[in-house]
């Protein structure tokens, strides 16, 4: 009895391997939406608690489980945008953009700069659409579950922000 | 399909990628291998916490908290009736102090209006009417007794009333009495008490038999006594200037029209006296009714409480509680439809601040 008690439940377990594979993730994208370190490490713990105390009530029906965390994340990271009364800017902090090229070809970090500046053009949306993509590493169906569209609208919208910021970047170069 | 230029990108941007701190992602690690204890030691409660819980254990909380609305709503009832009857012994406590009030020679001692000549200081009753009114203000009070007994005992009951009757000075207006089987044997009877003496009455009356019921009222009569007692004096001024008028009519006419005023005025002034006296009897006598009856008990009160009475306390109990979840619904209802309304506004001011957030 006491075993079965202090047994973890299966909604805990699949708490802890969706804490384990999409904490960096989360991080990374609630980082491209504040560019601001600390308070992406403070909304990251604040998205993992909220999602740790609705576990229960998510609906494996309504979607994948990373699409309902990135789902927190993304209300989170917007509600703290909007306590600050900042835009929303997906670009890396100046320092981080600085150190790309320590560990680097000369050629790659320019190129990495480059897509960086190119980033900073899109439009706020379109921008979250590329961290929701390329920082947090969702697929289109995740991603279409996050903002609520369909999937092929996602990988339309993807597909022009992709284009656009290619554009840019041939723009830079 | 994507060509060499588009992985290169997705390769660019995923090197853009930020990664936590080793010292934040280990303190994450820490608190989500905890369970994310909460800073405030203070029990938590939250919606979310209740929707968390297992059907089974919630089902069983509600069920818990159904009873427990039940059994408040059931102890609530009976206090009613409880506080019901105690309201009659109340009201008997307050007879039982007007009696002690009455012990000096108030209403019933008190000369009852004049009843000879209009020469005969009149304003003696109107100063007994008025002096009551402020002193031991008139009230009218009325009682009902229901007794209960066996069927061979009603005529033996029925005596009791009527010694009753004449220990306490009462008047029996009317009274009947049958004999028969159980249900159709009983006795009627309508009294007067003197009001001083009520409270002993009843008490009397209530020993007979079975007490089954008891309802006392009492209703102020005190401005229709004082408005009768003034149009009387007033009455009394118009007579007297009459008899002044006809003590100096020096013509026949002239008399015989100020006689022919003066005997309206007299005949309505009698038709005063008779309501105050009317009046005075209602507050120096009180109305009783007293019924026996041979009926089954209906309540709980005497006999075995069987399963009939049973369904009958849960219907009422079910009938109390459905009459409080009817109240609460009203109170609750309209609030929590503005806490809904209030919360789905909030909610989409909140996704519109989001939106605008992303430009």
């Amino acid at each position: 009895m006491a075993e079965a008690k202090d047994a973890p439940r299966a909604g805990d377990l699949a708490f802890e391997r969706l804490y384990r594979s999409s904490r960096d993730d989360v991080y990374a994208y609630v980082a491209g939406l504040l560019r601001d370190s600390a308070a992406a490490e403070e909304v990251t713990a604040a998205v993992f608690e909220r999602a740790y105390r609705k576990r229960n009530r998510f609906n494996p029906r309504r979607g994948e489980p990373r699409a309902w965390l990135f789902g927190i994340a993304r209300n989170a990271a917007l509600d703290e945008l909007r306590r600050r009364g900042r835009q929303a800017e997906l670009t890396k902090d100046p320092a981080d953009l600085e150190s790309l090229g320590s560990s680097e070809s000369a050629a790659d970090s320019e190129r990495r700069l480059a897509v960086a500046a190119a980033l900073e053009r899109l439009d706020p949306r379109e921008r979250e659409l590329i961290a929701l993509k390329f920082f947090a590493g969702l697929a289109n169906a995740e991603i279409a579950q996050v903002l609520g569209i369909t999937e092929s609208n996602a990988g339309t919208k993807l597909h022009r922000a992709l284009t656009k910021l290619r554009e840019a970047c041939d723009g830079n170069a | 399909m994507e060509t060499p230029r588009d992985e290169q990108l997705a390769a660019d941007l995923r090197a853009l990628r930020s990664t936590p701190h080793p010292d934040f992602a280990d303190e994450l690690d820490k608190r989500a291998a905890a369970g994310f204890p909460r800073h405030s030691r203070l029990p938590h409660f939250s919606f979310a916490r209740l929707r968390a819980l297992p059907p089974r254990r919630l089902m069983l909380a509600t069920g818990a908290l159904a009873v427990v609305a039940i059994a408040v709503t059931g102890v609530l009832v009976a206090t009613n009736d409880t506080s019901e009857q105690q309201s009659g012994s109340s009201q008997l406590g307050f007879l039982n102090s007007y009696d002690g009030d009455a012990e000096e020679p108030a209403p019933t001692t008190s000369p009852p209006v004049e009843t000879s000549a209009e020469e005969a200081q009149p304003s003696n009753g109107i100063e007994s009417a008025a002096g009551s009114a402020s002193n031991n203000r008139p009230v009218r009070r009325e009682a009902q007794v229901v007794l209960g007994t066996d069927p061979a005992k009603v005529a033996e009951n029925a005596t009791q009333v009527l010694e009753t009757v004449r220990t306490y000075d009462g008047i029996v207006l009317r009274s009947s009495s049958h004999q028969g089987p159980e249900g159709e044997a009983g006795a009627h009877f309508e009294l007067r008490f003197p009001s001083a003496k009520l409270a002993g009455a009843l008490a009397a009356l209530s020993e007979i038999g079975e007490l089954r019921s008891r309802h006392d009222t009492s209703l102020d009569i005190t401005a229709p006594t004082v408005k009768v007692g003034e149009l009387l004096q007033d009455s009394k001024a118009r007579i007297d200037s009459l008899l002044a008028q006809l003590g100096a009519a020096e013509t026949e006419s002239e008399r015989e029209a100020v006689e022919a005023e003066l005997r309206q005025e007299r005949h309505y002034r009698a038709r005063l006296r008779a309501n105050l006296q009317k009046l005075q009897r209602k507050a120096q006598f009180s109305r009783v009714t007293v019924r026996i009856e041979t009926d089954a008990v209906e309540d709980s009160s005497g006999g075995a409480w069987g399963v009939g009475d049973a369904l009958d306390d849960a219907g009422r109990i079910l009938a109390g509680a459905a009459a409080v979840t009817v109240v609460a619904l009203a109170i609750l209802g309209p609030i929590a439809l503005i806490a809904l309304l209030a919360w789905l506004a909030h909610r989409a001011w909140l996704r519109r601040e989001r939106r605008r957030v992303l430009g």
